[in-house]
């Protein structure tokens, strides 16, 4: 038997744990996907390829409804947190402390902090009591919900490429002639943008992945596409649902994968 | 010779009250028009702050900066006809050389053809025309500090100011680009203000060196004149290597000195500027390395024991214990056959007429 | 450039947001906890302890004077916190060798493992859960292949039960435990761990007296991660738990549903913050306690 280099860093059973741990993460989306792919009703019979599951979810009216308004609330909630968040971000990044910075930090990562089913709860009284007085009943409190919530998210790698940023770089602008307002049009705000696009990423899926808070926020026929398919769970699932969810996560896996070549790639 | 930056009583304190740190401390200068200008000295001595409140990124506490006559001490740094060249380079990553370059006159309005000229121009004075459109991430670091010298000398600015530029370079590179510099600022004529804390680089490169500590510019002169007639004891040892010597004095006249040397010879030291020591006291004397030579044990104005030999490959320098027990090193430039002197022998040396000069503490 | 106003102008537009639609409806809900619930859900504006009595006790129906503890309720806040000690228990066990495995790849492929580990913590949370739903119902995966493989006869029953709930928070929690784990052990100092072998040191020993007093914060950061989301969880005990085993989250949503008491569910809800600001509160505190050992 060749004689092996004494490794540092094995550790006995470790590889066999995880590589079972990846397997488990991996093996109930793979069926999932899979099955929806069934031509029969089963979840555990293969009767054959067929894509009639997915033809039945496009001929949904209400799944092509709810997954219109889902893509609508995400783009819409993600856009507004991006922009209040890079303004944030451009006022709390590289500025030194100042009085109120720390209750600025924890209002901006409250929601990651308070469980959403808090947060949930209060909004629904909140939007409640809204309605009674003024009667508005539109998609205006799952937009504001929805963009608070995606704030903290957006914020992050926004605030992490400004503080890569070198100081003098602007510093350099202006050795150049450049106005403060022409630095951060020329220099500033073309750099953030990695950021910014990462930033937008990360709040369209949080926007596209909440439930509880869509749940406790929404009016009647306001339904997301998740929770459409928190309504649908308490029936007997066909695989329609699988179909519709992967859909849903294969735009996930497109967003997510866009996100890390962005991060990965800013070093550059 | 016009002036062309003015410096009167200007200070810069940072932070308040009794943490305040003075980092300027009542600066006279006067920088003339086409001269290449050193401000040297060790980290933390003020040389950069000087530098930064030239280019406008600092406002000074008092006095005021004066660029070609005109008052500009309250100007941003926009506003001033003054270019960097910074120590991180700080190329802006997401444009080509090409624009790095032109960005300046872009800023200044010029139409598009004059910029594309000028961009040419300079792209050719540093040698990289042929690397025009790629991003500074795909240079290397000599090339970044050229790319960033060219982006600094396109608006054609009166003077150009330099924050220890080749301090990120490797030794080689960093001569190169020394030349490199020198061949520039000649070229073009342009004011160049250069700092560094490298006492070599500034004696090869600089018309003029202005030595700063603590916030103060203890010498100001052309390199020879800093080497060979240091004021002060700082000066003398941050520039080259030097030997101190405390001796006593034994005759005072109109600007020299008769001082006794150990092992009883005596020999001439010029003093400063308004120093009469009284005879018979300890003064500090110094001379450098080079000005003594090794003589036969019993000849020359010292006697000394060897203690050790450090070669150097164009030179040896001898670490040597002289009849009182100070020490003293001779820098001996090595020749074919010359026999290195083994420890405990012992040797004469010979000073160099006015090598020897008494210094202020 | 000299006041900060500018600074808090740029902050204002986000700040306005997050108080209308995050911040400030906690103060309402901590208002409500001291109201009196209104007959069709909703409040009546008179100052009540009720709510709060009742997260904790009950009264007769007849007799109210006859107080006893609210068996229901403590039996709910019981499950919540003992499955979120499990969850953060099993993510752990497994969570640690994933990110050794992790750590100690080649660095071009170690980024590789690490997006498949990131990939599941960005997809949707319901879609998982759901996966899990088929995995284990009655005419589920895990049942089929049992059946087929003929070690059961008929399905084993794992929907709406405490086992559903906790694999099913697990599952989905546990890339939470293995990123900060990943983290510190990308920071830890491998020469420690060749000292180790160097002096003797069995692979135990090594594992107990070097690896893990260097991953100490990475575990302390994973297991706070893992235990706030599940004391908070809601989806995943409403999809695989059902009525009969359900958590906090779940009872404090009764309160706005069927149950109509909306000051008792306002009152549950402070106390599930509470809960989750003391985790943060003692993991800030840990953590900080670490960085000052590490200076001193």
């Amino acid at each position: 038997m060749a004689r092996s280099r004494f490794s540092i860093t094995r550790l006995p059973g470790f590889g066999l744990i995880a590589v079972l741990t990846f397997v488990m993460l991996y093996l109930p989306i793979i069926i999932l996907v899979v099955f929806s792919f069934n031509a029969g009703v089963s979840q555990s019979r293969w009767d054959g390829f067929s894509l009639q599951w997915y033809q039945a979810a496009f001929n949904n009216a209400q799944v092509r409804d709810v997954s219109l308004r889902s893509l609508w609330l995400a783009v819409t909630a993600a856009s507004i947190a991006t922009m209040l968040a890079t303004l944030a971000a451009l006022g709390t990044t590289r500025v030194g402390r100042f009085p109120g910075q720390t209750m600025i930090y924890a209002l901006i990562n409250q929601p990651l902090m308070v469980p959403e089913i808090v947060t949930g709860i209060a909004l629904l009284i909140f939007v409640a009591a809204i309605k009674v007085q003024t009667g508005y009943t539109g998609m205006g409190y799952l937009v504001a919900a929805h963009t608070a919530f995606c704030i903290p998210f957006a914020y992050l790698p926004i605030r992490a490429r400004l503080e890569t940023l070198d100081n003098a770089l602007e510093a350099a602008a202006a050795d150049l002639y450049a106005s403060p307002i022409q630095a951060f049009r020329y220099i500033t705000l073309p750099l953030m943008v990695p950021g910014i696009l990462a930033g937008f990423m990360l709040g369209f899926v949080i926007s596209l992945d909440t439930v509880v808070i869509t749940e406790f926020v929404k009016s009647a026929g306001q339904d997301t596409l998740p929770t459409y398919m928190l309504g649908q769970l308490r029936r007997t699932v066909t695989p329609e649902m699988n179909a519709i969810a992967t859909l849903f996560l294969a735009l996930s896996l497109i967003v997510v994968t866009a996100f890390f070549l962005i991060t990965r790639t800013r070093g550059r | 010779m016009s002036h062309e930056i003015d410096i009167t009583g200007l200070s810069k304190s940072f932070g308040q009250g009794a943490a305040a740190f003075q980092a300027l401390k009542e600066i006279d200068l006067t920088i003339t028009s086409g001269e290449f200008f050193t401000l040297l000295g060790p980290s933390g001595c003020g040389k950069t702050t000087l530098l930064r409140i030239i280019a406008g990124f600092e406002l000074p506490s008092t006095g005021t900066v004066r660029i070609n006559g005109r008052d500009v001490t309250s100007l941003g740094p926009s506003k001033r006809p003054v270019n960097t060249v910074f120590q991180s380079y700080a190329l802006f990553p997401h444009m080509s050389l090409s624009e790095n370059i032109g960005f300046g006159l872009k800023m200044l309005g010029k139409p598009k053809a004059e910029i594309r000229a000028t961009v040419d121009e300079m792209l050719q004075l540093v040698r990289l025309e042929a690397m025009a459109d790629r991003r500074p991430s795909e240079i290397s670091g000599g090339q970044q500090q050229r790319v960033a010298l060219a982006r600094a000398l396109a608006p054609r600015p009166r003077v150009l100011l330099l924050d220890e530029p080749l301090s990120a370079l490797d030794l080689k590179l960093r001569k190169e680009m020394q030349s490199e510099l020198k061949r520039l600022q000649s070229e073009t004529g342009i004011t160049f203000v250069f700092v560094t804390h490298d006492q070599e680089e500034a004696l090869t490169m600089s018309d003029r060196i202005a030595v700063m500590s603590a916030g103060q510019i203890l010498q100001l002169g052309a390199p020879q004149e800093i080497y060979n007639t240091p004021v002060n004891r700082f000066v003398a040892d941050f520039i080259g290597d030097t030997n101190f010597l405390k001796l006593r004095v034994k005759a005072v006249d109109a600007g020299m000195a008769v001082l006794e040397l150990p092992g009883g010879k005596a020999a001439q030291a010029s003093l400063p500027d308004g120093m009469r020591p009284a005879t018979g006291a300890l003064v500090t004397a110094v001379i450098r390395p080079e000005q003594a030579e090794a003589t036969g044990a019993d000849e020359g104005d010292l006697h000394a024991t060897v203690e050790s030999a450090t070669f150097f490959g164009t030179d040896t320098h001898l670490h040597l214990t002289l009849a009182d027990a100070q020490g003293f090193v001779l820098r001996r430039q090595n020749r074919p056959g010359q026999p290195v002197p083994a420890p405990q022998s012992r040797l004469g040396l010979a000073l160099a007429p006015g090598a020897l000069r008494v210094l202020e503490d | 450039m000299h006041g900060h106003g500018w600074k808090w102008l740029l902050c204002t537009p986000a700040l306005i947001v997050l108080l209308l639609a995050a911040s400030g409806p906690l103060l309402i809900v901590a208002v409500y906890s001291f109201l009196s619930p209104g007959n069709m859900g909703g409040v009546v504006w008179e100052f009540s302890l009720e709510a709060w009595f009742r997260v904790f006790f009950r009264r007769d129906i007849f007799e109210p004077d006859l107080v006893e503890w609210n068996r229901a309720h403590l039996q709910v806040f019981w499950r919540s916190i003992w499955l979120s000690l499990q969850t953060t228990f099993i993510c752990a066990v497994l969570g640690f060798p994933t990110a050794w495995f992790i750590a100690t790849r080649p660095r071009h492929t170690r980024t590789i493992w690490l997006f498949l580990i990131t990939i599941p913590f960005w997809t949707n949370l319901l879609i998982r859960t759901f996966a899990i739903q088929e995995m284990i119902r009655n005419n589920g995966t895990v049942n089929a292949v049992l059946m087929w493989s003929g070690l059961i006869d008929s399905p084993i029953q794992m929907m709406f039960t405490e086992f559903a709930v906790l694999l099913g928070m697990a599952y989905v929690f546990l890339p939470l435990m293995v990123l900060p784990l990943y983290a510190a052990m990308e920071k830890m100092d491998f020469s420690l761990v060749e000292a180790g072998y160097d002096l003797y040191a069995s692979r135990l020993n090594v594992l107990w007296h070097v690896i893990l007093p260097q991953v100490k914060p990475g575990f302390i950061a994973g297991s706070i991660l893992v235990f706030i989301p599940a004391i908070g969880a809601y989806v995943t005990p409403r999809v695989l738990g059902g009525g009969r085993t359900m958590m906090l989250g779940n009872l404090i949503a009764l309160q706005f549903g069927q149950g109509r008491n909306w000051p008792l569910g306002a009152a549950l809800a402070m106390l599930m913050l509470v809960v989750v600001v003391g985790a943060l509160i003692f993991y800030l505190r840990v953590v900080g306690r670490n960085d000052e050992a590490r200076r001193g």
